[in-house]
C-alpha cells in the first residue's frame, strides 16, 4: 500500500488539489463525507483523522464516540465533476477505533473480514452490478407524484432525450474516475435506466457503486433532473434492482467453472448457491433494507420473490446465466433479489458469507425451477418445496434476527444497530396512513 | 582370507556400527586394487575418526569407484590414503561427516582434492572461485539472451551449484576435521555466509550475462540480511536478501527498476532453481519493504522514504543484520549510510514497546507441540530467542552506542559484555551455550544436507551427532546431556540479557560487572514493557539496596522476577505490590527463604501480582498469607465447616465482641485471599469460585451471629428467642461474586412461653448487632442485605417463623415467592431451619406449578427490572449483570422453570442456577443444546464479573470497553494476551444467544 500512498502525495501536489475528501459509509448505506487539506493527508495516513462517531448513524455509543477515519490510497480518485482547479480529490477510509484497531461499527471492515474468510478458504470474490435508478422530473415538497423524464421502453433509443444525454455524462464521469463501465441502457419503465459496472473484487465494486450513487446524483442535478435509487417509486412500473452477478475464483481460474457439467457449472458453484438460497431469507433484511424494497419484490413481473434457481428463468432469485462455451472464467452466478439501494458492503458481505456456508457444509442444490415461478399456485410452489422471500421488511427482520450466520459475518455491534435501526424504522412505517386505505375505507366504511 | 587387522570385532571397537559391513567393504576389489589389503586394513583406524565411520568406508568406495573412469580424479589419490597425514584425515572425516557430501563426491570425483587440500577460505578466495568459474564457463559457451535455448535453465546454472559444492567440501573438511568444533563454529558460520554471498555474486553475473546488452543500465547491490548479513549462516538455510539499485550515468530511473527487476529476479532464480545439479537454496527478499507485495528492487531514496515513513519496528530489527553481499559494493555502502540514523533511532519511536512485546510473543509461541521438546530454534530459550534477545538490546542501547552495532550476534553479545550492558560471565555463559546450540544444528544439517533446526531421537543418529561433536564414551547419551545443560542455560536467557544489568544499575552494586547508566536502565526497563521506568527502577533499589541478607537474596530473585511482572498486562502494579509486600514482610525469616526454595512460589506470586490489583491489596493488607504459596494445599479453597469451626474459635479466644469481630474479619480477608490466588492460577473455575465465596460468607455471617447473640443476650439476661440467618440471591444459590453483597433475611422463634413481642424485641437488637458487627470486620467488609424481607425496609429486621407465616399466607407477591426459590439457611440454630423449610418448601415449589397469570407476572416483572433496573447510562448488551444474555437473564429462565415444575420434579429443587439448569435439560424442559447455550452465556458473564473485580480492584458491571482493561481482564479468563480489542465482540456473540434461548425458553418467544 505504501507505495500508493506515495503515489496519492505525489499526485496531490501534481494537480494542485486543494481538498481531500475522506469517504466513509455509515450502516444504512449513506456515504458520508469529511474534508481535510492535503497538508493533513500523511498523517492521516500515518495514524488516521479523528472525528466523533457517535454523530453517525450506528457508529459508536456515546462515551466511545472518538473514531479515526484511515484513507485507503487505493481508492484515491481526483473528482472529475468538481473539474477545474484547484481540484478535489476523495478517499474512501477504513474506520478505526483510538487504538488504532479496526472499527467493528465500519461496513467496508464488515466486508473486508468476510473477504478475507473468503482468502483463507483460497477465494477472490467478485461481483458485477447491473444498477437500475430512474430520472425523475424535479419537484420540491412533500407528497408529490414522482413523475418519469420520458416514456419510453427497454433498449428504447429516445432522440434527443434526457436520460441519453445523462447516461453519456454518467458514463464519462465514471469512466474519468476509473470506474469501467460495462453497458448502459434504457430500462423498462419511463425515465428508468440502468448501467452496468465492470466486475472487479468485491471491496471495489462497493466503494464503486457509493461513487457511482453519488455521481449519479450530481449529473442528474447538473441536467436539471432528478436521479433515484428507491426501490419501487411507481406501483404500475417495475422497480429498481441491481442484480449482482457473483464469481469466485482460485488464483486465476474461476471456481464456478466445469467444463462438462450442466451448464458448466462446478460443484463448488452449485453449493454456493445451495448456500444462497438456504440462508437467502435470513439476509434478505441486509439486500433489501427498506420498507419500499418488499413492494419491488412482492411487485409481479420479473421480480424474484422465491428462493428459487434456474437457467433462463427470469422469474428465479438467482439464475445461471449462459456463456460462452469457451469463456471458462466468465461461469458466475446471478443473484436477483439485491436492490440499488442498499449498503453494498454489507449485502455483498452476507451474499458471500451464504455461499461460502454452502461450500462448507457441502449443501446439496435442489433442483432448479424450469417454471415461471410467479405462475404456480401457492400449493404447486409448496409442493414443489419453493420457498418465498420475507413478505416485508418487519418479516425479514424477525428472520434476520435468528441468523447465526448474519450475526457472525456483520459483527454483533453492526448486526445489533441495524436491527434496531431498521425496526424503528418498521414501526414507523406502521403508523403511517396510506392512499391504499384512504382510497378505500374512507368514504366506503 | 585371513585378515586379523580389520575383522569385524577389531572395526566394532573402533566405534563402527556395523562392523561385518564394513570389513566387507573394506575388502573390496575397487579399493585393494589401488592401495592393496594392506593399505585398506591400514586405513580401517583413520576412518573411524569420523562421525560416522560405517558412512566413511561407503563413502570412500563409492569414492574410488567413480575415479575409475576418471583418470584425472584418480590421480593422487592412492598416494593420499596411504599416507597419514592431515590430508587424509580431512577427506575421511568428510566422508563420515555427511551423506549429501558423498553423494556429491560420488558424481564428481575429483573434488575430493578441495577436502583434502582445504585451506581456510577467505571472502576474496570464495568469491573469486564463484565469478571465476562462471566466467570460465560464458568464455567457452556464451549466453544466449533473452531467447532460452532448448533446457529449461541456463547450462551456467550448473556450472554455480558445481562450484558452489566443491566450495562448500572445502569447508566442511575444515569443520569437520577441527578437534573442537564448538569453538570453530563462528568460523565455518561466517564461512558459509562468505559463501553464499560468493555465490550471489556469481548468480548476479549470470543474471547480467542472460540479460544481455543494457544490463549497465542499473548499479545493483544485494544486501545480505538475516544470518547472511551477520555472517553466521547456516549450512543449509534461506538466504535473506535486500535488493537496492540505482541509474547509471545517463540512464533514468524507470530503467533502472526495471533492468534491476529483472537481474535480482534471475539472480534469485540462478540460485533457487532446480537443475540436473539439485538446487543450492532459496534466496528470500521478502524483508525488503512492503514484504513480498512490495517491488522486488528500490532507490536508495526510495528505501529511505520507506523506512521514515511506513516502516515496522520489527523492520528496523532486521536491518540490524543489513550486510553489503554482492554487486556494486559503493552502492551497497551508500545504502548503508542512509539508513544508519533510521535503525539507531527505532528504538524512540511509538509502539516500539508494543511492538516488541508482540514479536517477542511470536518468538516464543509457533512451536508444534510435538517438536516443542526437540526444537534447537524456536520456542522459549531457543536460538532464535538468544538472537532476538541481543538484537533487542542492541536496538535499545546502541542508539547512543555505536561499539554495539555488530551485525553477529556473538559479536554483539561480547559487545554488549565489554559495554557493561550484560554481565562478562553471563555472555561467556550464553556464548558457550549459542555455540553448542550452533554446533548441533551445523551437523544435523551437514549429514544430509537438509534445513531442520529438529534434535534428531533415533539412538543412532545420536550417537553419529555425539561423535561428530567429539564426544567419547557413550555418545548418543553425551550429546543429548550436553544439549540440555546447555538449553537450561539458554532458557534464562532474558534473566541474564535483560534485567541483571537492571538490578546491578538500580542497586548500584560497586561490584558488578555491569554498568549502565540510570538513563540506559530506564530505557531498558521502558522497551521491556514498565509504563513507569523511573519508578520502576525506585522500587528495584528499594529491594536490593545494601548488604542484608534480604537483600542479596533480593538480587537473586529479582531478575527473573522482573520478567515475570514484563509478560503481565501490568508490569508496573506488580512490581509495586512485591515491593510492598516484600516492604512488610522482608525481614521475616520463611518469606524470602520460600521465594528462592519454594519452586514455583516466586512465579506464582509474580503472575498474581501482575495480573490483580485486588489480590496485590489483599496481600499487601496480610502480607503473612504469601505463605499459601508455599503451603501443599495452600490453594485449596476450605470447606465450610472447617472455616466455621476456625472463625468461631478465633472470635472465642477474643474478650470483647470487636476483638472478636476483627480477628473474624482477618481470617474471612485470608481466605478470600486463597480463592483469589487459586482462581488467578487457573486451580478453581467460575462455579467453585462461587462456592468458596459463599462459604466464606456464611461462616463470616456464623461467627457475628455467635458474637451478637451472646453479647446481647447476656446484656438483656439471658435468651428468650432462637435465631436463624437464611441466604437469599446468589448467597443462597453458592453463587458467590468477589465484592458481591450477602443478601440474607432473618427468622426467629420465641422460646417456650415467651411473648412474640418480647422475643422480637431481642431478635430485633441481636440483628442490629449482627448488621453492626459484620460492617465493622475492617476493611472492604462482607456488606449484609437484608432488603429482600417482607415489606423490604418497612418490614421487622427478623420476623417470627409465625409471622412469616401468616405473611406468606397473606400478602406474598408471586417475585417473593421466586425469591424463596434461593433460600438456604446459611447460620443459626437448626430447629428453626427445619421449620422454616418446612413452612416454604410449599411455597416455592408449589403443588401444581404457576398459574397462567402468576407465569405472565414473573415475565412482567423481568421485563420491567430490564427497563428500569439497569443504571443510568449502562449499555443494557454489555451489562454484565441486568443485560441482555446476562447473569439475570439466565437465572430468571431457570428460576420460571423451578416455579413451574418443581412440584412435580424434586431435582429441580436447588438454589443453585447451574445445577437447576442441569436437572432442567435432564428433565427436558429445555434441550441440550438450550441448556449449553445458557450456561456459557452465564459463566461467561459471571466469569468477566468476577475478572473486572480482580483486575480492576473495584466491582465493575460491564464487559470492559478500554482496550488495556480489556486485555488484562482478558487474561484472567484464559484469553491470548493482546486481544482486548476483540473482546467485547466475543461477549455480545456470546450473550446474544444465550438471550436468544431466554426469549424463547423464558418468555415463550416462537
Amino acid at each position: 500500500m505504501d507505495r500508493q500512498q506515495e503515489f496519492v502525495l505525489r499526485t496531490i501536489e501534481e494537480r494542485d488539489i486543494r481538498f481531500v475528501r475522506l469517504w466513509f459509509t455509515d450502516v444504512v448505506g449513506a456515504l458520508k463525507s469529511v474534508a481535510i487539506a492535503p497538508a493533513e493527508l500523511e498523517g492521516a495516513f500515518a495514524e488516521g483523522i479523528g472525528f466523533d462517531g457517535s454523530a453517525i448513524e450506528g457508529f459508536a455509543r456515546v462515551y466511545e464516540a472518538d473514531m479515526l477515519a484511515k484513507p485507503d490510497p487505493a481508492t484515491f480518485q481526483v473528482l472529475p465533476w468538481r473539474g477545474e482547479n484547484p481540484g478535489t480529490a476523495r478517499m474512501f477510509c477504513d474506520l478505526l477505533t483510538p487504538d488504532g484497531q479496526p472499527s467493528f461499527a465500519d461496513s467496508r471492515h464488515v466486508l473486508r473480514r468476510a473477504l478475507a474468510k473468503a482468502a483463507d478458504l483460497g477465494f477472490t470474490f467478485y461481483t458485477h452490478p447491473e444498477i437500475e435508478f430512474f430520472l425523475l422530473r424535479p419537484q420540491q415538497g412533500k407528497r408529490v407524484k414522482p413523475v418519469p423524464v420520458d416514456h419510453a421502453g427497454y433498449f428504447d433509443h429516445v432522440p434527443h432525450g434526457t436520460a441519453h444525454d445523462f447516461r453519456r455524462a454518467a458514463i464519462t464521469l465514471l469512466e474519468n474516475m476509473g470506474i469501467s463501465v460495462e453497458y448502459s441502457h434504457h430500462e423498462g419503465a419511463p425515465g428508468q435506466n440502468e448501467i452496468d459496472l465492470r466486475y472487479a473484487d468485491a471491496l471495489s465494486t462497493a466503494d464503486n457503486i457509493m461513487t457511482f450513487r453519488t455521481v449519479v446524483k450530481e449529473v442528474a442535478l447538473e441536467q436539471g433532473v432528478q436521479a433515484s435509487f428507491m426501490p419501487k417509486p411507481f406501483g404500475q412500473f417495475p422497480g429498481s434492482g441491481m442484480h449482482t452477478h457473483l464469481s469466485l475464483f482460485e488464483g486465476d481460474t474461476n471456481a464456478f467453472h466445469e467444463a462438462g457439467a450442466p451448464y458448466q457449472l462446478s460443484r463448488t458453484g452449485r453449493q454456493f448457491i445451495a448456500g444462497l438460497l438456504r440462508h437467502g431469507a435470513e439476509i434478505t433484511a441486509v439486500t433489501n433494507q427498506w420498507v419500499n424494497s418488499y413492494k419491488r419484490l412482492w411487485g409481479g413481473g420479473e421480480a424474484p420473490a422465491y428462493l428459487t434457481w434456474g437457467h433462463n428463468n427470469r422469474s428465479a432469485m438467482i439464475r445461471v446465466p449462459m456463456y460462452k462455451p469457451d469463456k471458462g472464467n466468465s461461469t458466475r452466478v446471478e443473484v436477483r433479489s439485491i436492490d440499488s439501494a442498499c449498503n453494498p458492503y454489507l449485502a455483498f458481505a452476507v451474499l458471500l458469507a451464504a455461499g461460502l456456508k454452502g461450500i462448507e457444509e457441502g449443501y446439496e442444490l435442489p433442483p432448479e425451477a424450469e417454471d415461471d415461478v410467479w405462475s404456480l399456485t401457492d400449493s404447486e410452489r409448496r409442493a414443489m418445496g419453493i420457498s418465498p422471500l420475507p413478505s416485508s421488511l418487519g418479516r425479514a427482520l424477525e428472520i434476520m434476527e435468528r441468523s447465526e450466520l448474519v450475526a457472525e459475518t456483520l459483527g454483533e455491534h453492526v448486526f445489533d444497530f441495524f436491527l434496531r435501526n431498521k425496526r424503528a424504522e418498521w414501526r414507523e412505517y406502521r403508523q403511517e396512513i396510506t392512499q391504499f386505505e384512504l382510497d378505500r375505507y374512507l368514504t366506503q366504511l | 582370507m585371513q585378515r586379523s587387522h580389520s575383522s569385524g570385532a577389531h572395526l566394532a571397537r573402533l566405534g563402527f556400527a556395523e562392523p561385518g559391513r564394513s570389513a566387507g567393504l573394506l575388502a573390496e576389489r575397487v579399493l585393494t586394487e589401488l592401495i592393496g589389503e594392506a593399505g585398506a586394513d591400514d586405513l580401517a583406524e583413520p576412518l573411524s575418526r569420523g562421525a560416522d565411520p560405517d558412512l566413511a568406508v561407503l563413502g570412500l568406495i563409492r569414492l574410488v569407484e567413480a575415479t575409475q573412469a576418471h583418470p584425472e580424479a584418480r590421480a593422487g589419490l592412492a598416494d593420499l590414503l596411504r599416507s597419514d597425514d592431515k590430508r587424509r584425515h580431512r577427506l575421511l572425516v568428510t566422508l563420515g561427516g555427511s551423506r549429501a557430501l558423498v553423494d556429491h563426491l560420488a558424481t564428481h570425483p575429483e573434488h575430493w582434492r578441495a577436502a583434502a587440500d582445504a585451506t581456510p577460505p577467505t571472502a576474496a578466495d570464495l568469491r573469486s572461485a564463484m565469478t571465476d568459474a562462471i566466467r570460465a564457463h560464458y568464455r567457452s559457451a556464451p549466453a544466449i539472451p533473452s531467447g532460452m535455448p532448448s533446457r529449461s535453465y541456463p547450462p551456467a546454472y550448473d556450472v554455480l551449484r558445481v562450484e558452489y559444492r566443491r566450495q562448500l567440501l572445502r569447508i566442511a573438511a575444515l569443520d569437520l576435521a577441527t578437534p573442537d568444533p564448538v569453538t570453530h563454529l563462528p568460523v565455518a558460520a561466517e564461512a558459509l555466509a562468505q559463501l553464499a554471498e560468493a555465490t550471489l555474486e556469481a548468480a548476479l553475473l549470470i543474471a547480467r550475462e542472460e540479460f544481455g546488452p543494457g544490463h549497465q543500465d542499473c548499479r545493483l547491490a544485494i544486501i545480505g540480511m538475516g544470518k547472511t548479513g551477520g555472517g553466521e549462516l547456516n549450512y543449509i538455510s534461506d538466504v535473506d536478501v535486500i535488493f537496492v539499485v540505482e541509474p547509471a550515468d545517463g540512464v533514468t530511473e524507470e530503467r533502472a527498476v526495471e533492468v534491476g527487476t529483472v537481474l535480482a529476479a534471475a539472480t534469485m532464480k540462478a540460485c533457487g532453481s532446480s537443475t540436473a545439479e539439485g538446487t543450492l537454496w532459496p534466496v528470500d527478499a521478502a524483508l525488503r519493504p512492503e514484504g513480498k507485495q512490495g517491488p522486488l528492487v528500490r532507490t536508495i531514496a526510495s528505501h529511505k522514504a520507506y523506512y521514515e515513513r511506513w516502516a515496522k519496528t520489527w523492520e528496523f530489527q532486521a536491518l540490524l543484520k543489513a550486510w553489503v553481499s554482492a554487486g556494486d559494493l559503493e552502492l551497497g555502502k551508500a545504502y548503508k549510510e542512509t539508513l544508519k540514523p533510521l535503525i539507531w533511532g527505532a528504538a524512540g519511536r511509538d509502539n516500539f514497546v508494543e511492538d516488541v512485546q508482540a514479536m517477542r510473543r511470536r518468538v516464543e509461541q509457533h512451536v508444534p507441540a510435538a517438536e516443542a521438546a526437540r526444537q534447537l530454534k524456536l520456542g522459549p530459550g531457543g536460538l532464535r530467542d538468544v538472537e532476538f534477545s541481543v538484537q533487542l538490546l542492541q536496538l535499545v542501547h546502541g542508539r547512543t552506542d555505536e561499539s554495539l552495532r555488530s551485525a553477529t550476534t556473538l559479536e554483539a553479545l561480547h559487545a554488549l559484555a565489554r559495554g557493561g550492558y550484560v554481565a562478562r560471565d553471563d555472555a561467556a555463559t550464553l556464548d558457550r551455550a549459542y555455540r553448542l546450540l550452533r554446533t548441533l544444528e551445523h551437523r544435523i544439517q551437514l549429514y544430509r544436507l537438509r534445513r531442520t533446526h529438529l534434535m534428531p531421537t533415533e539412538p543412532d543418529a545420536l550417537r553419529i551427532l555425539g561423535r561428530a561433536l567429539g564426544l567419547d564414551g557413550d555418545p548418543a547419551a553425551a550429546v543429548v546431556a550436553a544439549w540440555q545443560s546447555q538449553a537450561r542455560e539458554v532458557r534464562r536467557i532474558h534473566e541474564r540479557l535483560f534485567y541483571r544489568p537492571l538490578l546491578a544499575a538500580a542497586a548500584r552494586l560497586s561490584s558488578a560487572e555491569t554498568s549502565l547508566s540510570p538513563e540506559q536502565a530506564r530505557a531498558r526497563f521502558a522497551a521491556l514493557g514498565f509504563r513507569d521506568p523511573a519508578g520502576a527502577m525506585r522500587h528495584v533499589e528499594a529491594l536490593t539496596f545494601g548488604v542484608s541478607r534480604r537483600a542479596a537474596i533480593q538480587r537473586t530473585l529479582l531478575p527473573v522476577m522482573l520478567g515475570w511482572f514484563a509478560d503481565e498486562a501490568d508490569p508496573d502494579a506488580g512490581l509495586l505490590a512485591f515491593r510492598r509486600v516484600s516492604d512488610e514482610l522482608g525481614t521475616i525469616h520463611w518469606y524470602l527463604k520460600m521465594l528462592r526454595d519454594e519452586g514455583s512460589a516466586a512465579e506464582r506470586l509474580a503472575h498474581v501480582l501482575g495480573r490483580s490489583r485486588y489480590a496485590a491489596e489483599l496481600l499487601i493488607r496480610a502480607p503473612e498469607s504469601v505463605a499459601m504459596f508455599g503451603e501443599p494445599d495452600g490453594l485449596v479453597p476450605r470447606t465450610e465447616a472447617a472455616l466455621t469451626q476456625t472463625f468461631r474459635s478465633a472470635a472465642g479466644r477474643r474478650d470483647t465482641p470487636k476483638r472478636a469481630m476483627a480477628s473474624v474479619g482477618a481470617l474471612r480477608r485470608q481466605e478470600i485471599l486463597r480463592v483469589t490466588l487459586a482462581d488467578l492460577l487457573g486451580e478453581i473455575d467460575v462455579t467453585q469460585v462461587g462456592r468458596a465465596l459463599s462459604d466464606i460468607a456464611a461462616a463470616t455471617i456464623a461467627a457475628a451471629l455467635d458474637i451478637a447473640g451472646a453479647a446481647v443476650t447476656s446484656a438483656q439476661g439471658g435468651a428468650v428467642v432462637d435465631m436463624l440467618v437464611v441466604g437469599m440471591g446468589s448467597l443462597g444459590g453458592a453463587e458467590l461474586g468477589y465484592g458481591s453483597d450477602a443478601d440474607v433475611i432473618i427468622v426467629h422463634r420465641p422460646h417456650a412461653g415467651i411473648a412474640e413481642d418480647v422475643a422480637q424485641r431481642q431478635a430485633i437488637a441481636i440483628v442490629q448487632e449482627l448488621v453492626r458487627l459484620v460492617a465493622a470486620t475492617g476493611p472492604d467488609p462482607l456488606v449484609l442485605d437484608i432488603d429482600l424481607r417482607p415489606e423490604g425496609k418497612n418490614g421487622p429486621l427478623s420476623r417470627s417463623l409465625t409471622s412469616y407465616a401468616a405473611y406468606y399466607d397473606r400478602w406474598a407477591l408471586t417475585w417473593e415467592f421466586q425469591a424463596l426459590l434461593r433460600a438456604r439457611p446459611i447460620a443459626g440454630d437448626a430447629e428453626v431451619a427445619t421449620a422454616y423449610l418446612a413452612l416454604i418448601d410449599p411455597l416455592r415449589w408449589r403443588h401444581g406449578g404457576l398459574t397462567a397469570t402468576q407465569l405472565r407476572e414473573v415475565r412482567t416483572m423481568k421485563a420491567r427490572v430490564e427497563a428500569e433496573r439497569l443504571p443510568r447510562g449502562a449499555d443494557p448488551r454489555t451489562h454484565l449483570k441486568l443485560g441482555r444474555g446476562g447473569l439475570t437473564d439466565i437465572e430468571w429462565t431457570v428460576q420460571a422453570l423451578q416455579l413451574q415444575h418443581a412440584d412435580k420434579h424434586p431435582e429441580l429443587r436447588t438454589p443453585n442456577t447451574v445445577a437447576g439448569l442441569g436437572a432442567a435439560a435432564q428433565l427436558g424442559f429445555v434441550t441440550a443444546e438450550q441448556a449449553e447455550t445458557l450456561l456459557a452465556a452465564w459463566t461467561q458473564a459471571a466469569r468477566l464479573r468476577n475478572a473486572v473485580l480482580l483486575w480492576k480492584g473495584r466491582p465493575g458491571d460491564a464487559v470492559p470497553g478500554d482496550v488495556r482493561e480489556a486485555d488484562g481482564v482478558g487474561r484472567i479468563v484464559g484469553r491470548e494476551p493482546g486481544t482486548g480489542a476483540t473482546l467485547t465482540e466475543a461477549y455480545l456473540r456470546q450473550a446474544r444467544r444465550g438471550r436468544a434461548v431466554v426469549d424463547t425458553v423464558f418468555y415463550g418467544h416462537e
